[in-house]
């Protein structure tokens, strides 16, 4: 009893002390760490919207048709106060796991673009998706999350037919595929919906 | 000085983490696509790798038997979280692209293997030694195996286009067979080097002895 009582102080002695410098390295690395973050989503949702000027997050309006993805945040992109369109951070489940994608989504019932910010996928083959140079139409220069700016939703987005897919990466671009158009179809359902209630 | 190099040396050929103790092989596989994830991830294990043999190292006597697993475990974990988060905030780049890989440094066998059979029971200087040579030996084995690796699946090294246009990346080196080919082949490279190198020193010892 005792014995056992010392090893538990021992051990519980050592996770103190681990905790203690984890939480000064965390002090000093957690301000930038969310700095970078924020930096990074206002420089992707620029991309998206060139023309914006101010961001505005929604809460829960949006939700995706089927649990295959979730939207982890939406924002209404404005220039001088006019909509410009809707900008969905989502999430799905790609071959190596939890990737996150940014849409853009017009008024015009267009895609404005996509960016691919996080991918868990194999270097060289789906993580391709967010390579800046890898070219699903080396002709044009498209990349594959490139492909889709200017993409009407009418579209079927179906993967081999209206959409290029990433060689040897059929189960990336299908899973990618996918959280574009629950991403596109639901920021344009917001738009028909504010469109029409006048707000 | 000389013992202390003999010991780091020995993580580089004799007793390569990878190529001859054959432990931690599954992360070499994965990160081995391209050479700069191969540069931070080496990097990465080895600042682990030190400091997790330098703490156990000092503590090795105030660490009861019967809890030693669980308390390297505590060691090495706190450290890895701490590269993690240093990479994040000053390498998001990298740290992005090593993705999964950097936490699972707490389970690399390499580190748990040295910790408890090398820096549990000597010197914190010699358990530094053989953590650089240990750190060493596992980073050049990943650069040698992702330098073939992205050359051939890519055409590129370090992300800059070497092989001519023309080229057609061979994929089947990006994908994990190709991965165990390029490894068996630094491995035997490695076995080579290692008799070189034992030759070199019976010789030297037949020297000294007559």
């Amino acid at each position: 009893m005792k014995e056992t009582l010392k090893l538990g102080l021992v051990l519980a002695a050592f996770a103190a002390g681990a905790c203690v410098a984890l939480a000064l390295v965390y002090a000093v690395t957690g301000p930038t760490i969310e700095g970078l973050e924020a930096k990074q989503l206002e420089l992707s949702l620029k991309d998206l919207f060139p023309a914006a000027d101010a961001f505005r997050e929604l809460d829960g309006d949006i939700k995706p048709q089927d649990d295959s993805v979730s939207f982890v945040q939406t924002y209404e992109v404005t220039r001088a106060g006019a909509p410009l369109g809707i900008a969905i951070k989502v999430q799905g489940s790609s071959y190596g796991g939890d990737t996150t994608m940014l849409v853009g989504v017009g008024t015009d019932r267009r895609i404005t673009g996509v960016k691919v910010l996080d991918i868990k996928d194999t270097p060289g083959l789906g993580a391709n998706a967010k390579s800046p140079s890898y070219f699903v139409d080396k002709t044009s220069k498209t990349t594959f999350p490139g492909q889709f700016s200017g993409k009407p939703l009418s579209d079927a987005f179906e993967v081999k037919k209206d959409v290029a897919v990433i060689t040897a990466s059929t189960i990336t671009s299908k899973a990618l595929t996918n959280m574009v158009k629950q991403a596109g179809v639901a920021a344009s359902a917001y738009l028909e919906r504010s469109a029409q209630g006048g707000k | 000085m000389k013992r202390l190099l003999k010991l780091f040396t020995n993580g580089l050929v004799e007793e390569n983490p990878l190529l001859i103790l054959m432990i931690g092989l599954c992360s070499s596989l994965a990160v081995t696509s391209s050479v700069d994830n191969a540069i931070g991830m080496g990097a990465a294990m080895t600042f682990v790798i030190v400091f997790a043999e330098l703490v156990i190292s000092l503590f090795r006597n105030l660490i009861p038997n019967s809890v030693r697993i669980p308390t390297f475990i505590i060691v090495i974990a706190a450290f890895t979280t701490m590269i993690d988060l240093i990479m994040k905030a000053y390498f998001p780049d990298l740290s992005k692209a090593m993705g999964v890989f950097i936490p699972l440094i707490v389970v690399n066998c390499i580190i748990m293997g040295r910790v408890e059979a090398f820096a549990s029971k000597e010197k914190p200087v010699d358990a530094v030694a053989d953590a650089l040579g240990m750190g060493a030996g596992y980073t050049w084995v990943l650069v040698a195996i992702a330098v073939f690796r992205e050359l051939l699946g890519n055409g590129t090294i370090l992300g800059a286009q070497v092989m001519p246009e023309t080229f057609q990346p061979i994929l089947f080196f990006i994908l994990p067979p190709g991965g165990f080919i390029v490894f068996a082949l630094v491995m035997s490279l490695n076995l080579w080097l290692k008799k070189i190198l034992e030759q070199r020193s019976e010789r030297a010892s037949a020297k000294e002895a007559a």
